[in-house]
């Protein structure tokens, strides 16, 4: 993607630093700007001109070290090393100094051109810490520009720093370290033999081959190198022998205390300060009982925005495209044509009408818990629940995200550091009731059997997760690592903030997931069109009319239903050839029910499915669609019978 | 002289701690170290914990703050430093 004319910048920093917040400020700067939804959510180039100069920017998830531990950090690695930048930006949060410079100073040793952008500037002013960048800047040998990335301050120095840097390509020296480790270290640089593969130089090649993971390194030096293997596990000997501790965790105090140190002799702190009022709230938040209730609080919350706001706006907005699709039946009748263009109506109406009202208030709001931080919050006070099932308080975040969209949930599990947890919650993710079939939960339950039975639905539904959860864990041998999981400052939402996070997921909706809509809902109108729906109706008639006990012409439905939940709904009521109205003139309550459930739960939508694949695997995409057949089949059953 | 050691479970609430020992396995240790939690730093117990639930660890010198399941917490040794408050 990089054109041969622009320099590459790189934007890496720890999670929660506002290296999301300082891209997107950027990246929305100018109108030449192009933004590649790309392969991972997370990780977006973007072009850019600043005042007639081209960058081109890249935005890594968030890491904590060069040593990945969770599958986020290691996308993060892997571009940093293939896209070989022009000039690193490292993000830094200035509220926890010390925490932060562990990492700068790791990518120091990297020795490229780099730039350090001082974030939450006000933060630590308001933690009672005077930061001096020029000090900072002295001491770790680049340059230290302060910003405030959420009100877009010091931005436009950031960049001037960051052109002059370009310019002067100066590189920065790494800071050496106590002499027994640092003796060993350049024992092993000098013995790499010419031909070897350096990572950005010798020293860095060295520590990465005693600090990183053994397992990793060692396989890969036994087979390619076996004397040198020998080598590193000697010198790797040697550090351990005068310490007492591994290799990994000695190099790692080594930073820590510089950085320690670094941080001290350029900040200041004011001594004897009130309680910031942060932590009187958070004191609130995280109480063992208010922050249940103010957590329950938050949830009825975001139930109450999906009823009242998208509902209303739905309703208004699918009105012009019921009407335009009856002229169309008018003036054309019932030939390929009419498909075709009931299809494409179809298409951009349900991304309009039905995706929109649910999705952008979802995403609103989303960006608002992210930007207060309240998704580590939910995550810390729902830690025993989860253990329960099997999992830990981290994968709170991505089941949240799930009630908006199961896709970006699946993405969102690379935070987590275990794979076991990972497959867990990934395929227990489509069991979580997305805006879609809250969709259709609304539509059906709740129009005809009444509020409390949609409630019941979705309490059900909840509880349906947690068994599931429980059953899978049985079949996993080994336990979950358990939770670590950094709270990072309650943040004052910034209206801009969230405005521009929802933009720029709401455009990659937009480009990626609408199109695909339109395509798939005029395909299957063209299906109508030449009758095939009949046969799916026969092939599927076992399942539908045999087990489940519904109409035949259902059939068609689920196919639509694959493709997104709420177009099973749209096209029950064209299968069945009635209104909204008289439906139950038609079919009965428990039938309603069980088509309501099966639809819920017989297979993760395409979408969902897609993402699964990518993020997981085949196995587990199949894993999970075979799941839930199997529960949406069984829990179709015992309604059946109990009803 | 020597303090008492006990684990990060058992640990009063607001005290300077400071650890001595962090056990576990190997991505455990390294998840902590690069979050910024070194064997000798000082820390504080920030709440109560919840029933079972986690511990909010604050580490006193960079002053930030990561929950800790209970599990985790147990491997983690700490000594009462005296005369802190």
């Amino acid at each position: 993607m990089a054109g041969p004319d622009a320099p590459t910048v790189i934007f890496i920093g720890q999670p929660n630093c506002g290296k999301s917040t300082l891209f997107n400020s950027i990246a929305g700067l100018k109108a030449e700007t192009s933004n590649f939804p790309g392969t991972t959510v997370k990780h977006t180039h973007s072009r850019v001109s600043i005042e007639g100069r081209l960058l081109d920017i890249i935005d890594l998830p968030g890491t904590y070290s060069l040593c990945p531990s969770d599958p986020a950090e290691k996308t993060a690695l892997s571009h940093l090393f293939s896209e070989k930048p022009d000039l690193i930006i490292n993000v830094v949060d200035a509220s926890v100094l010390g925490r932060s410079l562990e990492f700068t100073l790791e990518l120091i040793e990297l020795g490229w051109p780099m730039v350090v952008a001082l974030n939450m500037m006000d933060l630590a002013e308001k933690k009672g810490v005077k930061i001096d960048p020029g000090k900072l800047a002295s001491l770790l040998g680049v340059a230290v520009v302060p910003i405030i990335a959420s009100r877009g301050r010091g931005v436009k120095e950031l960049l001037n720093e960051a052109f002059k840097t370009l310019e002067d390509a100066g590189k920065p020296g790494a800071r050496t370290w106590s002499r027994d480790v640092e003796s060993r270290i350049e024992e092993l640089a000098r013995l790499l033999p010419p031909e070897f593969p350096l990572v950005a130089n010798r020293r860095f090649t060295a520590v990465k081959m005693i600090e990183a993971d053994r397992l990793f390194c060692d396989v890969m030096l036994g087979e390619l190198e076996p004397g040198l293997k020998a080598e590193v596990d000697r010198v790797r000997l040697g550090i351990e022998s005068g310490r007492s501790a591994p290799a990994y965790e000695i190099i790692s105090a080594e930073r820590h205390h510089q950085a320690l140190k670094v941080a001290e002799e350029a900040s200041l702190v004011e001594r004897g300060r009130k309680v910031p009022w942060d932590r009187k709230v958070d004191d609130v938040i995280m109480h063992p009982f208010y922050g249940y209730v103010i957590l329950a609080a938050v949830f009825t919350a975001f139930f109450f925005l999906i009823f009242k706001i998208g509902n209303p706006l739905e309703t208004l907005l699918l009105k012009p495209f019921t009407s335009l699709d009856q002229d169309l039946g008018r003036h054309l009748g019932s030939n390929v044509l009419f498909h075709l263009a009931d299809g494409l109506v179809q298409g951009i109406g349900g991304g309009i009408a039905i995706v929109l009202p649910y999705f952008v208030p979802l995403l609103i709001f989303m960006a608002f818990l992210e930007d207060l931080g309240y998704l580590a919050r939910a995550g810390f006070l729902l830690d025993a629940f989860m253990h329960h099932i099997g999992l830990h308080g981290k994968s709170v975040g991505p089941f949240i995200l799930g009630f908006g969209c199961n896709v970006p949930a699946i993405v969102s599990t690379r935070i987590l550091e275990s794979r076991r947890d990972r497959i867990i919650t990934s395929l227990l993710i489509p069991f979580i009731p997305c805006s879609a079939r809250t969709t259709v939960i609304l539509a059906l339950v709740a129009f005809y059997l009444g509020p409390w039975a949609a409630l019941g639905f979705y309490v059900l539904n909840i509880l349906l997760v947690a068994v599931l959860g429980r059953v899978i864990t049985l079949f996993t041998k080994a336990p979950s690592p358990g939770l670590i999981l950094e709270i990072p400052t309650l943040k004052r939402p910034s209206f801009r903030n969230i405005l521009k996070k929802t933009y720029f997921q709401l455009r990659s909706f937009l480009a990626f997931a609408w199109p695909l809509l339109i395509a798939g809902s005029v395909f299957l109108s063209v299906l109508q069109a030449f009758h095939v729906d009949r046969t799916i109706n026969a092939v599927l008639s076992p399942l539908v009319a045999g087990a489940l006990g519904l109409p035949r012409e259902l059939g068609v439905t689920l196919v639509f239903g694959f493709l997104r939940k709420e177009l099973s709904l749209i096209m029950m009521l064209q299968a069945l050839g009635t209104s909204y109205r008289d439906l139950l003139t038609v079919i009965t309550k428990e039938q309603l029910l069980v088509f309501t459930v099966f639809v819920s739960f017989f297979i993760p939508c395409l979408s969902t499915f897609a993402m699964l694949w990518k993020e997981m695997g085949k196995k587990i995409a199949f894993l999970s669609a075979a799941l839930s057949v199997s529960v949406a089949v069984l829990l179709a059953w015992i309604i059946r019978i109990v009803a | 002289m020597r303090t008492k050691r006990m684990s990060l479970v058992e640990a009063p609430i607001d005290k300077h701690l400071r650890i001595v020992d962090i056990a576990g396995g190997e991505s455990v240790r390294r998840r902590l170290l690069a979050i910024g939690f070194h064997k000798g730093d000082v820390v504080e117990l920030d709440s109560a914990a919840i029933l079972k639930g986690p511990i909010l660890v604050r580490s006193s010198l960079s002053d930030m703050r990561i929950a800790l399941g209970r599990g985790i917490a147990r491997k983690i040794t700490v000594e009462v430093l005296d005369g802190r408050p």
